[in-house]
């Protein structure tokens, strides 16, 4: 089910500025490649020292953005420069609020980006003694949200989160999952541009880590744009759109993930054997094949081809014509974890 | 034992490290014994403002107050009575003394100096009646001993006077003694005078017919011879006239005979009786002339001792009468106006209540000042240390809307507290229900003072427990240097001119003013704006460390949570 959440300004206001805003972000966003934030030769030092060298990010609307790192490796500071909280050391953060205006730096005009901005950081933060339906209301009204649009927006959310049933308990008394639902409903309730989440999956099972990211897509579908750190990197990749990583203090790459993986291509096909068949039958019609290499590893080869798209059509019409059994067969891209940890072991 | 001991460098080094901690269990004591130090370094027991009343001030009351100066009270001379107890009522002094203005005892009646005290200030009024009564008594000590060295100067001048006297006296004693003397003689001579004559019974009988018969013979002769003349008559004639004449003649010689005759019983014996009589009698006559001249002498001689006794009395009277009429001049005599000329009277400046009235003020300020701290600084903390503080960030309110929601709250709480308090003590303070509005305001601007300042501790520290014992300490320092314990009088003149700012010490005398003495609110401007301007300034330091802090804070909260998060990772397996 989707939900809509509600925009904080009345529908007719929101209309014209959203068509006005949209042909502008358009034009800006693919024509004149103008990004809704943009981090220019960001540099961040700790006494002297530096966490953060020269990143440059571009993050445009409608972006699911993901940033992963190894611990430590400064994803969170990243973060921090975007939503405001630190300030770069040298560079600058730029947000195109206003479509018709010149992007804000976020150290000059921090007070006037910082309401579109939504931030759900690595821990809950919201009341834990005042229920669900009054964290969403006191975060609704401190934002000026109008107060039939609070209503509606609420009420929305409760659903969109699934915590309507738990809307009269405390915060306190829900489980960990629903916490983070409602850390995300209370950075929704006044519907931000832009969605920032520091881990938002960290300390949750499979389950609750599919329903946030499930309520992340949604929220993009809606209009907000996300930006995610996070090193459960099947999430980011199952997510994002686009991400940056960073290591070591460096963003190593970014850009669209397709892009990313693309220098780390090397495709081959895994051939999982049946137990005790027919192992020298299949690597003889293997070696009748454009095959670079194949390496035996026991219940399973694996085959480096010439060319994968004549050797997989090749492997399957010979398996037909022989009519031989396998237990599976596997063709790939390397996933964006192993492409990380290849970039971590350099 | 090993062990013992690092666990104890262990902990000492957790201790230090831990700023907090450090801060409290270091330096606390050591703040603690500095403005305890700083308190009581002074050697002038007293730090009292003395208000003198005279209707003038005569050497006397001036000899008066420089008793008074120096013990180092500060005196401040009144030339109104009204406006002397105003004051106290004010705070500006603690007692006012009205004082005579002559201090010289004229009368049996005793000279009274009236206090005027606080009677509120219950743990300074004591001090004060005791400390100024020992002065006076001093003074009265003085003034009786003036007086009883008066009347000894008049005893010693009498003494003098006696001893002086006292020659005089032995001079008119000893005349006396002479005169007594002398009287003596007189009285042996004229004793020894023999003034006793002969028992001897004369006959005058004998001595009358020797008369009557001389006198009969001789007339009969004298007749005889007559008639013998006048006649011529022969020899026998003659021979009559003749044996007339003869017995006539014989008569006459028996007659002689009588008289000249030395027989006892004859004129002669008679007369030679007589003439022995006569000299004894002339010789006892000398005597007693004698004696008489002797006495006459000595009367004499007594008369002078008389005279000069009575020049000698007559000085002694006269010294006498000098020393009456000096100890006539010694007006005071009675035993109690020597004993104790000045009288002092104890007169409080405010209505007679009970303690409860008198400790309500300071009461009802601690309960906001420690409330208020408390709470100031639980929100600040609360707000800090919520989870939902990193979300506040993001909020399009500026920093002022935080600042006065904590302080709403505190005050909210406060009214709420104020008016419970004060409705309960209707009933036992029905008197000062018109007062209760203003106490209202007041304790409203004191809460606004303290719960700033609480809020300023709860910036300050880092966690809740810290915050509010810096709170609890700030509270109880304020209150130790408030003289609601112990008074101000005593601490060091230095840190008392300092406590006069402590919004304790102001609250708790706008309270008492208006509370106690119904003070108008024109004398109270100066206190109410001091106030208000620790309110203000309060405020903006808290506004200010807000805006430097903010940012520190959200970098510490966002620091603390990224830590445990990787705490979490590290033990999280199947992640990067």
């Amino acid at each position: 089910m989707v939900v809509q959440i509600l925009p904080t300004r009345p529908w007719r206001l929101l209309f014209l500025q959203s068509l006005k805003a949209k042909t502008f972000i358009y034009l800006k966003t693919f024509i004149l490649f103008v990004a809704l934030v943009q981090l220019k030769e960001v540099t961040k030092e700790y006494e002297k020292v530096p966490i953060l060298q020269g990143v440059n990010i571009n993050i445009e609307e409608g972006d699911v953005y993901g940033i992963i790192g190894e611990s430590g490796s400064g994803k969170t500071t990243l973060l921090n420069m975007i939503t405001g909280f630190l300030q770069p050391t040298d560079g600058s953060v730029l947000y195109q609020m206003d479509v018709t205006g010149p992007a804000r730096d976020l150290s000059v005009d921090l007070h006037k980006v910082k309401k579109q901005i939504g931030f759900t950081p690595q821990h809950n933060s919201f009341y834990p003694q005042l229920t669900v339906k009054e964290n969403l209301f006191h975060f609704g009204k401190l934002y000026k949200v109008p107060a039939n649009t609070l209503v509606t927006n609420v009420k929305n959310l409760l659903t969109f989160t699934r915590l309507f049933e738990h809307r009269n308990k405390l915060a306190d008394h829900l489980s960990e999952g629903m916490r983070r639902r409602l850390d995300i409903a209370c950075s929704l309730i006044h519907k931000p541009r832009i969605l920032v989440l520091d881990e938002p999956t960290a300390d949750l099972d499979t389950n609750l880590q599919r329903e946030i990211l499930s309520l992340l897509q949604q929220a993009n579908k809606q209009g907000v744009t996300i930006v995610i750190a996070s090193h459960h990197l099947d999430s980011v990749e199952e997510i994002c759109n686009k991400v940056a990583i960073v290591n070591k203090g460096n963003v190593f790459c970014h850009g669209l993930i397709d892009d990313i993986k693309k220098p780390f291509l090397k495709e081959n096909v895994t051939i999982t054997l049946k137990p005790g068949g027919n192992k020298d039958q299949v690597l003889q019609l293997i070696r009748r094949l454009p095959v670079e290499k194949i390496v035996d590893k026991g219940a399973t080869l694996v085959v480096y081809p010439k060319d994968i798209q004549q050797t997989v059509s090749g492997l399957l019409q010979l398996i037909k014509e022989q009519n031989l059994y396998l237990n599976d067969m596997d063709v790939r891209k390397p996933s964006l974890k192993e492409i990380f940890e290849m970039i971590t072991k350099k | 034992m090993r062990a013992l001991l690092l666990l104890t460098l262990k902990n000492l080094k957790l201790l230090v490290r831990a700023k907090a901690s450090a801060l409290i269990v270091v330096f606390a004591p050591l703040l603690i014994i500095l403005i305890l130090g700083l308190s009581y370094n002074t050697s002038a027991p007293y730090g009292l403002n003395i208000g003198v009343y005279s209707t003038s001030f005569t050497a006397d009351v001036e000899s008066f107050i420089t008793t008074l100066q120096h013990d180092e009270f500060k005196i401040i001379k009144y030339d109104s009575m009204d406006k002397c107890v105003n004051d106290i009522k004010l705070g500006f002094i603690h007692t006012c003394i009205s004082v005579p203005e002559s201090l010289a005892i004229e009368s049996n009646v005793q000279k009274e100096i009236v206090f005027h005290l606080d009677p509120s200030k219950i743990n300074l009024v004591y001090m004060i009646q005791e400390t100024l009564k020992s002065k006076f008594n001093l003074k009265a000590q003085q003034l009786s001993q003036d007086l009883t060295q008066n009347i000894l100067t008049q005893l010693s001048t009498a003494k003098t006077t006696i001893g002086d006297k006292k020659g005089l006296l032995q001079t008119a004693k000893d005349k006396n003694t002479a005169v007594s003397s002398q009287t003596d003689t007189i009285v042996s001579t004229l004793s020894s005078l023999d003034l006793g004559v002969s028992e001897s019974t004369y006959d005058l009988a004998v001595i009358s017919d020797t008369g009557s018969k001389v006198s009969t013979a001789l007339d009969k002769v004298r007749e005889a011879k007559t008639a013998f003349e006048g006649l011529n008559v022969s020899s026998g004639d003659t021979a009559v006239l003749t044996a007339a004449l003869d017995e006539a003649e014989s008569k006459l010689k028996s007659a002689n005979n009588f008289i000249n005759g030395t027989d006892a019983g004859t004129i002669r014996s008679l007369v030679a009786i007589l003439e022995a009589d006569l000299t004894s009698l002339k010789s006892k006559l000398t005597s007693a002339s004698t004696a008489l001249g002797t006495a006459s002498t000595d009367l004499g001689t007594a008369k002078g001792s008389l005279n000069e006794g009575v020049t000698a009395i007559d000085d002694v009277l006269s010294s006498l009468n000098t020393l009456q009429t000096n100890l006539e001049s010694q007006k005071v005599t009675d035993a109690s106006t020597i004993s104790a000329p000045l009288i002092t009277k104890i007169e409080k400046v405010g209505p007679e209540g009970t303690y409860l009235n008198y400790m309500f003020p300071a009461l009802l300020v601690l309960v906001v000042m420690f409330t208020s701290l408390l709470l100031g600084t639980t929100l600040v903390m609360m707000e800090k240390n919520s989870p939902a503080f990193l979300r506040n960030y993001f909020l399009p309110l500026n920093k002022v809307t935080f600042i006065m929601a904590t302080y709403l709250t505190t005050v909210l709480l406060m009214v709420t507290q104020i008016f419970i308090i004060l409705g309960v003590s209707i009933f036992f303070l029905k008197d000062s229900v018109g007062s209760l509005p203003y106490m209202i305001l007041i304790l409203l601007l004191a809460s606004s003072v303290f719960t700033f300042l609480g809020m300023g501790l709860g910036y300050l520290f880092r966690s809740e427990e810290t915050g509010v014992l810096a709170s609890i300490s700030l509270g109880s320092i304020m209150l130790f240097l408030s003289g609601v314990i112990l008074p101000l009088e005593s601490v060091s003149p230095l840190l008392r001119s300092i406590t006069f700012f402590n919004p304790f010490v102001l609250a708790e005398k706008l309270i008492r003013e208006v509370f106690i003495f119904h003070t108008a609110w024109s004398g109270l401007w100066v206190d109410l704006l001091t106030l208000f301007g620790y309110m203000v300034v309060l405020f903006l330091v808290i506004l200010i460390a807000e805006t430097l802090l903010h940012k520190h804070l959200v970098h510490r909260f966002l620091k603390h949570h990224h830590r445990l998060h990787r705490e979490n990772d590290k033990k999280d397996t199947g992640k990067v």
